[in-house]
């Protein structure tokens, strides 16, 4: 009786604390929702984010031109097509996947139209450029090219899967020549027979290395030593020439690297927004012990409070990134003396964009632990949206520009633009001025409501 | 340890930080309040104040919880802009020249309003830098306060090792680090040790020596009436009574006993002449001297619990 008495009093405690209430129901219910948007168009559901094609068209035929159409009619893909202006300006498929403008490229060559009526026995003239640190996105362009090619390049494409196909996974000799004839007849019954191979075992057998093999990404792949690469095999299967395109001067950085210079970076993010919001909370802190008044009560102080609270969070704010950039460099490689004064400059304005957004929510809050609640709930859905959990370009389209609504997608994407691309500070200037922006806009809502508060 | 009694009594002369901070002559108006209104929404925390302070003078601020006694200094010390009336402090208007008069202001709030992680010395730094003073100026500011609130040889220590009572005293040394010329007490000895609070009252006392102007609240009535020249007693917002404690006394409204009084002295004399009355079959009733500012207080302000938040 006496522990459901001090229950109810507890669950009485309980319900009447507004703050604990949202983060035990509406936090989980609005990360849930995150989660599960996301989730559901990672899976198909209807939603998929498009991957960017970059496609550059220097065969001019109808081949060419009928391939186009194809792609752009792929469900999973958002083809940019360079134009003649474009080209003319310099573009590139290539450059552009090397600035990041795109996770992936395709250049299809002089010849490709004339190729298309061959016997399929000669290497196609396309490439693809691939940017290797967006792995998922590669996934996701695989298998939206393997219907496009089947489509386009008819037998000649079958012809030539068939026999990559049979070589890569060393198919037993013995079922090639038959192999090859069902495929050339009929699609369904190569499934038939790969039903009848599975039932027998045959598939089941593991391959044996083949120094030197087709089993190799094209280009030397940076992914070699990282697994299975989905997306390069397809590729290689497919007949097209495959190039991994990292930006800048930077040697090739393996998948892994990019993954932890996103984990990093995101984290970094997020962990700022954490940081400095409980910074910005020293306000109600000098509030609750009184020193507020005090400091109030000297001349000239009323700006200068809130002027001192800024710097002191944008200070700990650029000590925290620095410290955790170099952790990052020491334990993952991240580069980040790739662009030292983009670097700092992005640093500065991240950390001043969410000093603003600290400094704000202490001005709001009427308490240590309304803030705190606030800035979890805050910080937690910024950084699902804004990408700190997972790249915002695995997202549909609708989400990215959601994310984009968030400090956290514009300080992602200016750290990527470092570390990945190289780019320099004239490369990540629209991140920075939106950094910027938002420091500003939120620093000075935060001084007029300041200033309407001490002058009630 | 802190010693019960200081050696001597502390020095409060003031370190200049500007000249504007000379004392005002004695006699010379400090605060001047009339008709002051502040409302919070449809509450009248202040209604309808009178309220005068000249140099050198100490005067103290009663009233029971919600009385509107703090609102009324956070008026008169700039902190908060009153809804009607016209209140000039120091010669200046406390929302319209804010800046010029909080020079020249020291308030001592009810909260122990300091910096725990800093030493005394750190927080006295703080708050004379912040006042303007630099050099061998703030050096001495620094050291007198330490003096003063007892605290030299303890004074690289943390603030949050220290007690409650050590604590109080830096709280009134930091308000008086730049030498105002008009200081606000609000309770600066709730919940200390005697021997702190005697401290507290030499430093309120030397302030008064110097000229400098005092306003004092507290709810321990016997402080209002050892430190205070005048006394106003606050009650809903409204002044029911002001004067020195004589004054007080003789308030209309304060109960008297019937009948005439005789003094004598306490103890056996007043025993033996109540026996010599009763012998000659008069009645006598040994009651306490005059009423004292407790009753005072209660007579006026009533014995019904005011439970409202002063804001």
């Amino acid at each position: 009786m006496k522990a459901w008495l001090m229950a109810q009093k507890d669950l009485r405690v309980y319900f009447l604390d507004r703050v604990a209430v949202l983060l035990g129901f509406g936090l989980p219910i609005a990360l849930c929702t995150v989660f599960g948007f996301a989730m559901g168009a990672f899976s198909g559901g209807g939603s998929v984010g498009r991957i960017e094609l970059v496609v550059e068209d220097a065969d001019r035929s109808a081949g060419s031109r009928a391939l186009i159409e194809r792609l752009r009619e792929s469900d999973g893909l958002r083809l940019d097509l360079l134009s003649e202006e474009d080209l003319a300006g310099g573009a590139s498929a290539r450059g552009r996947v090397a600035e990041g403008d795109a996770p992936a490229a395709l250049r299809i060559a002089p010849g490709f139209g004339a190729g298309l009526d061959g016997d399929g026995a000669n290497e196609l003239p396309l490439v693809l450029y691939r940017d290797p640190s967006k792995t998922i996105e590669q996934q996701i362009l695989a298998g939206n090219l393997i219907p496009v090619f089947f489509e386009v390049l008819g037998e000649g494409a079958g012809k030539r899967l068939t026999a990559k196909v049979l070589g890569a996974l060393d198919f037993p000799e013995a079922g090639r020549a038959r192999a090859q004839t069902i495929l050339d007849a009929s699609w369904e019954r190569m499934r038939t027979l790969v039903e009848e191979l599975e039932a027998s075992g045959v598939l089941d057998d593991e391959p044996e290395e083949e120094d030197g093999s087709a089993q190799d990404a094209p280009g030397d792949s940076a992914a070699d030593d990282e697994g299975f690469d989905f997306g390069a095999k397809v590729a290689e299967l497919m007949g097209l020439q495959l190039e991994d395109v990292t930006g800048g001067d930077q040697a090739r950085k393996t998948q892994k690297q990019a993954q932890q210079a996103q984990a990093v970076a995101g984290m970094a993010v997020m962990m700022l927004l954490f940081g400095l919001i409980h910074c910005g909370g020293t306000l109600l802190d000098e509030r609750e012990s009184g020193t507020l008044d005090r400091l109030r009560l000297v001349p000239g102080a009323t700006g200068a409070i809130l002027g001192g609270k800024f710097l002191f969070t944008w200070l700990v704010g650029l000590i925290q990134l620095a410290v955790l950039f170099a952790y990052g460099k020491l334990v993952f490689d991240v580069p980040i003396f790739r662009a030292p004064l983009a670097l700092v400059v992005l640093s500065a304005a991240v950390a001043a964009a969410v000093t603003g957004f600290g400094v704000l929510f202490a001005v709001v809050s009427r308490s240590r632990k309304q803030l705190e609640g606030l800035a979890t709930i805050v910080v937690l859905t910024m950084s699902a949206l804004g990408g700190s959990w997972w790249p915002l370009a695995i997202t549909p389209e609708w989400y990215q520009k959601l994310g984009h609504l968030t400090l956290n997608a514009w300080a992602m994407d200016g750290f990527q633009g470092i570390f990945w691309y190289g780019q320099g500070l004239g490369g990540i200037l629209p991140e920075i001025g939106v950094l910027l922006g938002v420091a500003l806009v939120l620093s000075l809502l935060a001084w007029r409501l300041w200033e309407r508060s001490v002058r009630a | 340890m802190i010693s019960a009694r200081p050696a001597a009594a502390p020095d409060l002369r003031p370190s200049r930080a500007s000249p504007s901070m000379t004392p005002r002559e004695p006699g010379a108006p400090v605060i001047e309040a009339r008709a002051l209104v502040r409302r919070y929404g449809a509450r009248l925390a202040v209604d309808d104040l009178d309220l005068e302070l000249r140099a050198g003078e100490c005067l103290g601020l009663l009233g029971p919880n919600g009385a509107g006694k703090s609102t009324t200094v956070r008026i008169l010390s700039t902190l908060l802009a009153p809804s009607g009336g016209h209140v000039r402090v120091l010669g200046l208007d406390p929302q319209a020249e804010g800046e010029r008069l909080r020079a020249r202001l020291g308030v001592v709030p009810q909260e122990l309003a300091l910096y725990d992680v800093l030493s005394a010395r750190q927080n006295l730094e703080f708050f004379g830098r912040l006042q303007g003073l630099t050099g061998t100026l703030l050096a001495d500011a620094v050291q007198q306060g330490l003096a003063l609130a007892g605290l030299a040889e303890r004074a690289r220590e943390p603030v949050k090792t220290f007690s409650g009572g050590m604590k109080r005293r830096l709280n009134v040394a930091i308000a008086l680090v730049h030498g105002p010329e008009l200081v606000f007490l609000d309770e600066p000895t709730v919940g200390i040790d005697p021997q702190s609070r005697e401290r507290i009252f030499e430093m309120v006392e030397a302030l008064r020596a110097r000229g400098v102007a005092v306003v004092y609240t507290s709810h321990q009535l016997g402080e209002v009436e050892r430190l205070c020249d005048r006394i106003v007693i606050l009650d809903r917002g409204r002044k029911v009574a002001e004067g020195t404690l004589e004054e007080l006394r003789r308030h209309p409204r304060v109960a008297r006993r019937g009948g005439a009084s005789l003094r004598f002295a306490a103890g056996a004399e007043a025993a033996r002449a109540r026996d010599l009355l009763a012998e000659r079959g008069l009645t006598v009733t040994l009651e306490e001297d005059a009423p004292d500012l407790e009753r005072i207080f209660l007579d006026l302000t009533g014995r019904e619990l005011r439970d409202t938040e002063d804001a």
